[in-house]
């Protein structure tokens, strides 16, 4: 069942000389991980923008095309209903953290919503463990670090309990072991939680194993579309400024030096590993 | 970065942080017209002394020495003015009385000072705010004044940062006269000001993002309850109020001049 549905889409920021959205159909499945990656200024943030109605209804400008999330319309929806079914993290953790506490922030979408008391606190209690913050959850924002702070945010998009958590590179502020951490509590609410979850990121050496679906874009279209393992062994990929993880680079060239590892493109180095160390041994 | 540090605010507990809020700014506002009604040294005094346990139960006697030091300049203008007032106008004499009147005066400012402070070093701005959130004011203000909260140590740092990058870039800040000091400034002012409105663009566009405006009613996280603390507070509040009243509508105090003229006769 197909929980995003979008097709023929074509944005123009107001002002803007041409569309930063340009003609894009995407098709997500309830419960997929997906990938979106694609080079600086092809519209990631954009795409985003619209999942849950912040184009066009916070951006205004001219849109074309049909949008269906979670079986709403966004167009004739407005943000605020989308977000009981779209979540979305920031890339600056900082910008988007307002309360004086952890978890008055965590419940701000909640009192938003006008729930009571007793359901809300169990709420917030639910959505800090998941993030795995719950001890810090009496301190300030500027007392929790820049890693801390970006899974406050996923908390508090996860309290609203969405179907969809929509994450623009999430962790381009922090530092590669933080960054993991947050991929893991990510893979964590894909799998155990079933929710369906899409993440913009440049680095897919730390991520490219955790999705089902890639998506490649490029000047406000998608290029590219499917299975990870499968696209990154593409070669036309290469050409539009993917990172594409080293594990799988150096598998192309051992498999092109007729190098026999004969099994599944891998998607990072713990991979790629095993299945030398598997091929050496035989 | 020791000069933003305190604007950074932290959790404190003590028997008075732990009052609500607006039980507490009652009890100022209380204060406040009791200085106001009174203009006789005496009761201005205990007034004064009455805040001591206050500071003290709360541990914040160091910031509350230092908010006075800074109130002394004024105190000192306030009783010059005073006496100079009263010199000129009794034809260049000066009495006992006209002495105790400006110390009076002094004492009144002091005390209005003293409150004031009391209430902002012994209120936490998180309590604060939710006190305002529950409060009958449009829930817009009680945001503003938490994210003010929020965001004033986050904008001091990037300020520092920002002329950290200009002085490297040769900027002077200390050079010149007034005018140009002040223009040294604007290559701070300006990044500062840019990247504020891109903050609160993504501010806002994260608070959208989070149902901001989904129901008229919002709730609420906590509930601020009353205490028993607040209950004694509530009645000490009540007792200075009518002490005043009656003291200052029913009995005449007595000022120090009286009680010194009636020693002087005494020995005369
Ligand atoms: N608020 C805006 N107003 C006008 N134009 C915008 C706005 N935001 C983005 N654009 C333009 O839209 C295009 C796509 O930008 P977008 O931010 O979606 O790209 P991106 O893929 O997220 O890039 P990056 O990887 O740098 O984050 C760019 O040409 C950009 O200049
Ligand atoms: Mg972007």
């Amino acid at each position: 069942m197909a929980i995003i549905n979008i097709s023929n889409l074509v944005y123009t920021y107001p002002g803007a000389s041409k569309p930063s959205i340009d003609g894009l159909s995407l098709t997500v499945e309830k419960g997929e991980f997906v990938l979106i990656t694609g080079p600086s200024g092809c519209g990631k943030t954009s795409l985003c923008r619209t999942f849950n109605g912040l184009i066009p209804h916070f951006y205004h400008g001219e849109l074309s095309g049909q949008i269906i999330v979670a079986e709403q319309d966004i167009i004739s929806k407005q943000t605020f209903d989308m977000a009981k079914h779209v979540g979305l993290v920031f890339q600056n953790p900082e910008n988007q953290l307002f309360a004086l506490s952890v978890e008055k922030d965590v419940a701000f979408g909640l009192e938003n919503l006008g729930m009571n008391r007793e359901e809300m606190r169990k709420r917030v209690d639910w959505a800090l463990n998941l993030a795995d913050i719950y001890n810090l959850r009496e301190r300030s924002p500027h007392e929790v670090s820049g890693g801390q702070q970006q899974r406050v945010a996923i908390a508090a998009v996860l309290a609203m309990q969405p179907e969809i958590i929509v994450l623009d590179e999430p962790t381009s502020f922090l530092d590669p072991l933080s960054a993991e951490r947050i991929f893991e509590v990510i893979y964590k609410l894909n799998q155990e939680q079933g929710i369906t979850v899409i993440l913009v990121e440049h680095r897919l050496d730390l991520t490219a194993k955790y999705a089902n679906h890639l998506v490649v874009m490029d000047k406000g279209k998608i290029c590219f579309e499917g299975n990870p393992r499968n696209l990154l062994c593409n070669e036309e990929i290469s050409h539009i400024g993917v990172g594409i993880p080293k594990a799988t680079l150096l598998y192309k060239k051992l498999k092109t030096a007729g190098f026999n590892v004969n099994q599944q493109t891998p998607l990072s180095s713990d991979e790629l590993a095993d299945q030398l160390l598997k091929a050496l041994k035989t | 970065m020791s000069v933003f540090d305190g604007l950074k605010f932290r959790k404190v507990s003590s028997p008075i942080h732990n009052l609500d809020p607006r039980i507490k700014f009652i009890y100022v506002i209380a204060i406040f017209i009791s200085a106001i009604l009174f203009s006789q040294i005496l009761p201005l005094a205990i007034l004064f002394l009455m805040q001591l346990p206050f500071v003290f139960l709360a541990g914040v006697q160091k910031q509350w020495v230092k908010s006075l030091r800074g109130a002394a300049f004024l105190a000192t203008f306030i009783f010059v003015i005073n006496i100079v007032t009263k010199f000129f106008y009794n034809n260049w004499t000066i009495q006992f009385s006209d002495i105790e009147i400006a110390l009076s005066m002094t004492m009144r400012f002091v005390v209005l000072v003293e409150s004031f402070s009391v209430f902002f070093l012994t209120t936490s701005p998180d309590y604060l705010g939710l006190a305002l959130e529950q409060s009958r004011m449009p829930y817009e203000f009680a945001f503003a004044f938490t994210t003010a909260v929020r965001f004033v140590p986050v904008l001091a740092e990037e300020a520092q940062t920002i002329m950290d990058a200009q002085k490297a870039r040769g900027l002077e800040l200390e050079k010149g006269n007034l005018l140009k000091r002040i223009r040294n400034y604007i290559p701070i002012l300006v990044p500062l000001i840019v990247s504020a409105i891109r903050r609160s663009l993504e501010l806002a566009e994260a608070m959208e993002s989070r149902a901001w405006g989904a129901v008229k009613k919002r709730t609420n996280l906590y509930l601020l309850k009353l205490h028993k603390g607040d209950y004694i507070l509530i009645s000490i509040t009540a007792i200075i109020l009518i002490t005043t009243l009656y003291l200052r509508f029913f009995v005449t105090i007595p000022s120090i001049t009286y009680y010194i003229n009636l020693i002087s006769n005494f020995f005369s």
